[in-house]
């Protein structure tokens, strides 16, 4: 991997890597609150913009809810408009979440996956955000401090383009407190990928217009619609803009990523930093001459249907690791992959696992347990519960 | 003679064909404080009876830009704006809270607690109709005591005073705190004049009488607004910096019975009531005489006539 | 993105990605809500004060020009339009609109007549500019007093050649013969005739219609007459030695040709009218040292509350319940009999009656008695079919109209003894109807306007304020001054500190209020004037409940 020229390396932890991100995309108000395990990401920003680093108004708010009705109206008045969040916050942002998407503000949001109290957890699992996957947000889910970092940037460079929020997701602790070397890249180059934030519908004396009034029945419907479409034009947008980006620094990303995917027959799917344990339990197997790949689910809203449909097909047994559960139904990555391969010729078997709430780690072993159980399997299953005591 | 108001101008930043009921008072009040403020103004407005009397999507009767935004949230989304245009360098730009009393005393305290507390700049402003008139008459934080709402029926009517959010705004020590009503235009447009060169948080009270809510005829809001000041139920005052007081008008001292029977929702209460009603007003009013009095050293004479009303 | 015509027929694609506005509200016709109409009525209806007014003046019209537009000749415009004499009535109107004044319920009653007053005098020398074109039409008035000013004025304004006959050598009747001159002088009267003359009104004195003139020549020669003339009869006692009282109306008819000499020290003047007050406060002023004799008592005086309290200010003697039933001749003195009376019920004009009491006779000497106990009119010249049987004329109040076509009358002719301004609105109201005689038209009926009443004052709009005192002679300087005015009158100054009091019920003076308070931005400001916009006005009335003078009705609006 290459380093840009004037890139700065740094070993810093993932909340971190999101606030040199939200810097070096010159984010222009910053509304947020505290909440473990998000605290460090704003923590710097309002020292960046202390020192005059930043360029941006912060707000103290004094809720989370808060902090996105700010970001909100901060960005439907002009401004490029960033929070971070996590667990309690985010659902306590539920509301607000609607409206940005609603009313089409481009903010990007940094949710640090934490489970949802009670009883009160600060560690993670993904329940957070996955309980806001219908409020109209696009949502990245990131491997790596470097990930956290390049989401920002590029969430940004989509967003403002179709005009919805983003939220770059990160693991509690695993990614936010550890730290690894991640690549500061020179603002030039991040500036000639980012242009200032404009979006023509901002509040403006030229035209003094409202935003976000009464739409009645024979209306509400066709602006959903409209949104939907947005999100439809996203996924290709942010693969356009993924590669862009890998052209501009060296890192391209797309809405899924295979690893020994190639000719394998069972294939496991995982999303956030579980991936990283799965790489290396997938190479140890492939070492025993499994034919296992694994799929990482990066975007998963827009949700990838056809990139999932392109990468499962044909394949035997599929496994989905969730760290999430709808409760009554089941792990909802599992869930949601199913929906996609539905009626689809050469569909695989799917099974779901759900393992690791609450922060429970989730190692190597029990990754290669996970497959070892998948490759027994013939028959569907609802929920294969690993890692909790029975 | 002639032209009564010379605070207000004939400059029209409201349209007609909004959506407000015949004799709203939260649309005049809307309209006076627009001529005030003029059009370099940013409004957002939360929930509240002004979501729907701005109108329908595609119609908008204001001449300014306009947010709609969440219950409560009035006071961060002006705040939101504010940043936004500090960032830009709009400095020039006047942004207004449009919020209820709901939007305000009840489910929005918390954000503007914390914006007032911030000292945003921003104006905000609760139009006061003393209950959730849009959702049907359901009592609210502000909603007076004895009154009747569809949640405190006549068997049972509100059993507290109304919060005193004006000295709650005003404990956060921000530069201005007012309150105004539409029958005094004079005051309420040089409060918003005087409150526009202020930098921080402004909070102006504007006592908005609702027709269908307060059980009274449409053609009855100023009346009635007036009334609330000459009875003192709603004094008309200012206070700066949450340490100077001001009366801003001397009232006639009527009984509060004048005020409670222009209105259906007080015809069920008690001459008990009525009186104990009266007994808290005086005590309210000999506070804020005090107060007035501590910041201004004495009374003015027109005080000695409503002071013994 | 479109952004014309309807979004309900758009399909998605058409839309904004965002719920952005692009239209006002206009296109959203509130004015469909409607169930009741905001009517401006400015200028239209009556104050109270119009409608007491037996000539309807448009007081609260004319006040606002001067008031609100300091425009002294476009108020005297407005005045005349209903009386053509304000200088006169200015004096001595009994103003029964101060009585009905709306102002009077919130503290006291506007100076209407002292304001009149000023306005009247303002353009005493201004008007009486000739008709722009003449009709070729002629009419006759008989009489030179009130009545017959107002319809000579009128008919003349309409382009008639108008001839008055006058019995006696200079003209305003009552005017003149009657008034003393302390109340108004006789310099006034000779101006408001020269504003005729000017007009080209032409006036025959001394020329006695019934004697040098019948009424039936008048109505061959002219297409029209009008009779005007007043009551100028003076009742008798019909007591014992009646022959050695002398009437009250010849008295002053004498002072006011120039005989100021009292008929003696000790007078007993007999009344308590108007007439009687005139007479007794003359005879004061001459030097006399007259005292009041009445029947009743000072409640039942029917004489003007003013004018009585002027005369007891004066220090004239009343001695009430006093009734002379004899009087006799004795050494050049009237020996007077009286008898004290005691009220019992209550007679027909509603006043107790006054009873004698028995045994209560008592004489008193007198250099001089002067009755004043009630005038009436000499109908003894008129031909037999306008008459009742009692021998009055009869004439319809609105119309002026009499058996025989063409003659017209108003004013004491017909009603007797009256007040000057019920003879001007008599005579005002049949000039309009021998207009419209002689030149062939039909009068159509105009509906009456609606009056401001007290209710729709709002009182919040105004403060108390006390009537501007009239400077007037002091008290012991106007006993001594027959020949001069006891009231002096506003000058501008006070005039227009005085009007500035008026509520100017029914007359928009553009305080702003339906403006500033209407919810719906429907009242526009137009030439400084409110107008409603009936697209969007929701009908709530708030412009109406706070219009200060009750301009703005809500009317029902109509659907079809």
């Amino acid at each position: 991997m290459k380093v840009l020229e004037k890139s700065e390396m740094k070993v810093i932890t993932g909340n971190h890597a999101v606030s040199y991100g939200a810097k070096l995309a010159r984010v222009e108000v910053i509304a947020a609150y505290p909440i473990t395990p998000q605290t460090t990401i704003v923590e710097l920003l309002s020292e960046m913009v202390a020192e005059g680093d930043l360029k941006a108004r912060f707000i103290t708010v004094e809720s989370e809810h808060s902090a996105m009705a700010g970001c909100i109206s901060a960005s439907i008045a002009g401004a490029r408009a960033f929070t971070a969040t996590s667990s309690q916050g985010l659902a306590l942002m539920h509301e607000m979440l609607h409206w940005a998407a609603g009313v089409r503000a481009p903010i990007v949001m940094a949710n640090v996956n934490r489970a949802l109290a009670a009883p009160w957890s600060i560690w993670t699992d993904q329940n957070d955000s996955l309980s806001q996957r219908d409020t109209g947000w696009m949502q990245l889910y990131a491997e790596s401090n470097q990930e956290a970092l390049d989401f920002v940037i590029l969430g940004y460079k989509v967003a403002e383009q179709v005009l919805l929020p983003m939220m770059i997701v990160l693991d509690a602790f695993i990614l936010s407190h550890t730290s690894e070397p991640v690549e500061i890249y020179p603002q030039e180059v991040v500036d000639a990928f980012l242009p200032p934030y404009q979006n023509p519908y901002a509040l403006n004396f030229d035209n003094p217009q409202v935003i976000g009034g009464l739409a009645d029945p024979q209306v509400y419907f066709e602006f959903r619609y409209k949104l939907q479409k947005a999100h439809e034009r996203a996924i290709q947008v942010f693969k356009e803009e993924g590669q862009r980006f890998g052209e501009l620094f060296g890192r391209t990303y797309d809405t899924l990523e295979p690893f020994m995917l190639e000719d394998a027959e069972e294939v496991l799917v995982t999303a956030g930093s579980t991936t990283s344990t799965a790489r290396y339990a997938v190479q140890k197997l492939r070492e025993k001459g499994h034919k296992v790949g694994l799929l990482k689910l990066r975007m998963f809203r827009p949700f990838p249907f056809e990139d999932i449909r392109q990468a499962l097909r044909g394949r035997k047994k599929v496994g989905i690791i969730d760290r999430n559960l709808s409760y009554g139904h089941h792990g909802i990555f599992y869930q949601e992959i199913k929906s996609a391969l539905y009626g689809q010729s050469g569909a695989p078997l799917l099974f779901g696992y759900v393992t690791g709430l609450g922060g429970r780690d989730i190692r190597a072993e029990d990754i290669e347990a996970i497959y070892e159980d998948l490759r027994s399997r013939t028959e569907p299953q609802e929920i294969i519960w690993k890692g909790v005591r029975l | 003679m002639s032209w009564y108001w010379k605070e207000v101008n004939r400059e029209e930043w409201m349209n007609p064909g909004h959506l407000a009921c015949q004799g709203c008072g939260a649309t005049v009040a809307m309209r006076l404080a627009l001529k005030a403020l003029g059009p370099k103004t940013m409004i957002t407005v939360p929930a509240c009876c002004w979501t729907i009397i701005d109108g329908a999507w595609p119609n908008h009767a204001l001449k300014i830009p306009m947010f709609h935004t969440a219950f409560e949230t009035a006071a961060i989304a002006a705040s939101g704006i504010r940043a936004a245009l500090d960032v830009k360098g709009e400095k020039d730009v006047t942004v207004l809270a449009w919020a209820g009393d709901g939007g305000t005393f009840d489910i929005g305290i918390q954000a503007l607690s914390g914006a007032a507390e911030r000292n945003e700049n921003i104006i905000y402003v609760v139009y006061d109709n003393e209950a959730y008139m849009n959702t049907g008459i359901q009592r609210s934080g502000a909603t007076p005591y004895g009154a009747w709402t569809t949640t405190t029926p006549v068997k049972h009517p509100e059993e507290r005073p109304k919060k005193n959010i004006v000295e709650i705004m005003s404990a956060h020590r921000i530069p201005y705190v007012a309150t105004a009503t539409i029958a005094f235009p004079d005051d309420l447009v040089r409060k918003f004049l005087k409150a526009k060169e202020i930098q921080g948080t402004r909070f102006i009270h504007i006592l908005s009488p609702c027709p269908p809510g307060w059980k009274i005829a449409s053609d009855q809001s100023i009346k009635v607004a007036r009334m609330a000041v000459e009875t003192k139920v709603f004094p008309l005052f200012e206070i700066e910096d949450g340490e100077r007081w001001t009366i801003n008008y001397w009232p006639e001292g009527r009984p509060v019975l004048d005020y409670l029977k222009m209105q259906g929702r007080f015809r069920h209460l008690t001459e008990e009531q009525v009186d104990y009603i009266q007994r808290f007003v005086d005590h309210e009013w000999e506070k804020l005489l005090k107060r007035h009095q501590e910041t201004h050293g004495s009374l003015p004479e027109e005080a000695t006539v409503s002071a013994s009303g | 993105m479109k952004k014309n015509g309807n979004p309900y027929e758009w399909t998605a694609d058409e839309f904004p990605e965002v719920t952005v506005s692009f239209r006002d509200t206009r296109g959203v016709k509130t004015g469909s809500w409607r169930n009741l109409r905001p009517v401006i009525h400015d200028q239209e209806k009556y104050g109270p004060c119009s409608k007491a007014c037996p000539t309807n003046t448009l007081i609260p019209q004319y006040f606002y020009q001067f008031l609100e537009r300091g425009d002294l000749d476009a108020a005297g415009q407005v005045l005349l339009k209903h009386n053509p004499i304000p200088s006169i009535t200015g004096r001595v109107c009994p103003h029964p609109c101060e009585r009905a004044c709306n102002r009077k319920r919130f503290d006291e009653a506007i100076s209407i007549r002292e304001i009149e007053r000023f306005v009247g005098d303002y353009i005493l020398d201004k008007k009486g500019q000739p008709p722009a074109k003449e009709t070729g039409k002629t009419i006759a008035v008989v009489g030179s007093g009130p009545a017959g000013m107002t319809a000579a004025y009128y008919l003349r304004q309409k382009g008639h050649r108008v001839v008055v006959f006058e019995k006696d050598p200079k003209g305003g009747g009552v005017l003149r013969y009657g008034i003393p001159e302390y109340r108004l002088p006789s310099e006034i009267v000779d101006r408001e005739l020269q504003a005729l003359e000017r007009m080209g009104v032409e006036f025959r004195y001394q020329t006695k219609v019934g004697k040098d003139i019948s009424i039936e020549e008048l109505l061959q020669t002219y297409d029209a007459v009008f009779l005007g003339y007043g009551a100028h009869l003076e009742r008798r006692m019909g007591i014992p030695g009646d022959e050695y009282l002398m009437s009250g109306v010849e008295f002053l008819r004498h002072v006011n040709e120039g005989n100021r000499t009292p008929p003696g020290k000790k007078v007993a003047v007999v009344g308590g009218g108007n007439v009687a007050m005139d007479v007794i406060r003359t005879l004061l002023r001459l030097g006399a040292e007259p005292v009041l004799l009445y029947r009743r008592t000072r409640k039942e005086m029917p004489a003007l509350e003013e004018e009585i309290e002027r005369a007891i200010e004066d220090g004239i003697e009343f001695q009430y319940l006093t009734q002379p039933i004899k009087a006799e001749k004795k050494n050049g003195k009237i020996v007077l009999t009286c008898v004290k009376m005691q009220l019992g019920e209550p007679d027909r004009s509603g006043r107790r009656r006054p009873v004698p009491i028995e045994g209560s006779e008592f004489e008193e000497e007198y250099d001089a008695v002067i009755t004043a106990i009630g005038e009436y009119v000499d109908t003894s010249f008129l031909p037999k079919e306008v008459l009742d049987d009692h021998g009055w004329l009869v004439a319809d109040k609105k119309t002026g109209k009499t058996a025989i076509p063409g003659l017209f009358a108003g004013g004491d002719v017909v009603s007797g003894p009256a007040t000057v301004v019920e003879a001007i609105g008599w005579a005002r109201r049949a000039s309009e109807h021998i207009h419209a005689y002689v030149m062939g038209e039909e009068l159509q009926p105009q509906p009456l306007p609606k009056t401001v009443s007290f209710l729709l004052i709002q009182m919040e709009y105004f403060q108390k304020k006390p009537r501007v005192a009239v400077p007037e002679l002091p008290v012991e300087e106007r006993i001594r001054a027959y020949d001069r005015e006891e009231i002096l009158g506003f000058n501008k100054e006070l005039a227009l500190q005085e009007v500035q009091r008026c509520f100017l019920c029914g007359t928009c003076n553009s305080c702003g209020n339906c403006y500033v308070f209407c919810p719906d931005a429907a009242v526009e400001w137009v030439d400084n004037k409110p107008q409603i916009n009936y697209d969007y006005c929701k009908g709530c009335g708030i412009c109406s409940a706070e219009c200060p003078r009750g301009v703005i009705d809500m009317e029902q609006e109509r659907l079809f």
